[in-house]
């Protein structure tokens, strides 16, 4: 079964994140403090890794948190937890960020959404904490061979495309597809097994 | 593979691609169009490989921003919550004593105006009426005076015949008709007595064909001072062909023959 599998070592502080972006909705600098410091290394090495450029990365993290502070209304804690959404959300400004130099900026703004709509909560997501989870994902992704992993983190980090990607790695595109394909359900498996 | 095995949605197959946002575009807009249908089995696959895709962030290593990019940050929102509360409640403003003048003032020439319309639309409306009564008696006149000279016309003019119709008693007085062949016929007498109740006097033409019924003409009470006046503009039968005039007492409104014995009777005869 997809779900329940792991049992929960530690708080995975998501309601503790749900109850500070309620602070914030009060104006209250102090829960905006706090989901920065929570927050801000994880979503800054993301943006980073991703535009490659200390100063470009920390104006987007700028933007992603004055978003949340004079925005906070757009998270919905009914819909899902905090920090997948605001992972999103940050991923899908450094792209942005990215794709205004881009050749692959027409075609990724049609699919870029306003606020990422992170909806799913799978009880493990409640049952590892973001620390063991992140360790996690790097040991399952880190066990794929190296071309499959070059595929994932080309349309993660990258925005690119299944036949960009393959014309990249030049690789058939049925190839690349089923690499992406079968190393994601792969990192579903192992999070849903413990370690 | 087993012929057994349920029917796998394909669109299943997009929908890691798809969160990753790794889809060409026409494979999107088709898996979105398939989306926008309602199927609840991938909508739920959809949630969860978004949640899915948002763990990749993990792959990048964590990295500390800036004390500057924290400084920078704290320093903004903050300068956001003094500006929240610096944003002046407006005030209602004052009204100024001039204004509330001029309002009551508005109001008054509002009531004034009003109250002239009225005025003005009662006045209109009684010189209209006055009009009206005047015009009425102007036609009544017109039609008294038209009457007066049609009869004046009768009572003078040569052509006319004059019929003495002497009272069946003696303490009657006669009555005494001229008739005019184009304009009609007068009846007039004085000191008549009243009819009982609301009876009332009606004028016959008796023909002079044999075994002809009287033909009914006009009716009308006397005055109260006795007076009898009868103008029959159009005369139901011709003087050649009328032997007598009779006057009869009848119910209020008159008959279409005579109910009584007539009271007075002149013979039509020609000049």
């Amino acid at each position: 079964m997809f779900l329940a599998v792991f049992t929960p070592s530690e708080s995975s502080g998501a309601p503790h994140d749900a109850a500070l972006v309620r602070r914030l909705l009060q104006r209250d600098v102090n829960a905006f403090e706090e989901l920065y410091d929570r927050h801000s290394r994880v979503v800054y090495g993301l943006v980073l890794r991703i535009l490659q450029q200390t100063s470009t990365a920390e104006e987007v993290v700028q933007d992603i948190f004055l978003q949340l502070w004079r925005n906070a209304a757009q998270y919905d804690a009914s819909r899902g937890p905090f920090l997948p959404w605001l992972l999103t959300l940050s991923r899908n400004r450094a792209l942005d960020h990215l794709r205004l130099k881009s050749e692959r900026q027409r075609r990724r703004e049609n699919q870029a959404e306003q606020m990422p709509a992170v909806a799913a909560v799978p009880d493990f997501e409640a049952r590892l904490d973001a620390k063991r989870r992140a360790l996690r994902v790097r040991e399952l992704i880190g066990g794929l061979q190296q071309q499959q992993r070059r595929a994932i983190e080309l349309a993660y980090f990258e925005g690119l495309s299944h036949s960009e990607i393959a014309a990249k790695l030049q690789e058939p595109l049925g190839t690349v597809k089923s690499w992406i394909r079968n190393g994601l359900l792969k990192l579903k498996e192992g999070l849903q097994t413990p370690a | 593979m087993s012929n057994n095995q349920p029917i796998r949605d394909p669109f299943l197959e997009l929908i890691e691609a798809y969160a990753l946002g790794a889809l060409e575009r026409e494979e999107r807009a088709s898996l979105e169009t398939h989306l926008a249908t309602g199927c609840s089995e991938c909508r739920k696959v959809l949630e969860e490989a978004r949640w899915l895709v948002s763990q990749l962030a993990y792959l990048a290593p964590e990295a500390q921003p800036s004390e500057m990019l924290r400084g920078r940050l704290l320093k903004t929102v903050r300068e956001d919550t003094v500006k929240d509360q610096a944003v002046p409640v407006p005030e209602r403003p004052a009204i100024p004593l001039w204004m509330w003048g001029a309002v009551a003032a508005a109001v008054l020439f509002a009531f004034y105006n009003f109250y002239q319309a009225r005025s003005l639309r009662q006045m209109i409306r009684q010189t209209q009426a006055a009009l009206d009564d005047q015009v009425e008696l102007q036609k009544k006149s017109a039609q008294e005076l038209a009457l007066a000279r049609r009869e004046a016309f009768i009572l003078t003019d040569p052509r006319s015949i004059t019929i003495a119709m002497p009272a069946r008693s003696s303490d009657l007085p006669t009555l005494q008709a001229t008739w005019h062949a184009g304009l009609g016929i007068v009846v007039s007498g004085q000191n008549l007595p009243l009819p009982a109740g609301n009876r009332t006097l009606q004028l016959w033409l008796i023909p002079k064909a044999a075994g002809a019924k009287p033909i009914p003409s006009q009716a009308l009470r006397p005055d109260a001072d006795g007076k009898f006046h009868l103008l029959v503009e159009d005369p139901p039968d011709t003087q050649g062909d009328t032997k007598a005039l009779a006057i009869t007492e009848e119910p209020a409104g008159g008959s279409q023959a005579p109910t009584t014995t007539p009271i007075w009777v002149g013979a039509v005869t020609g000049k």
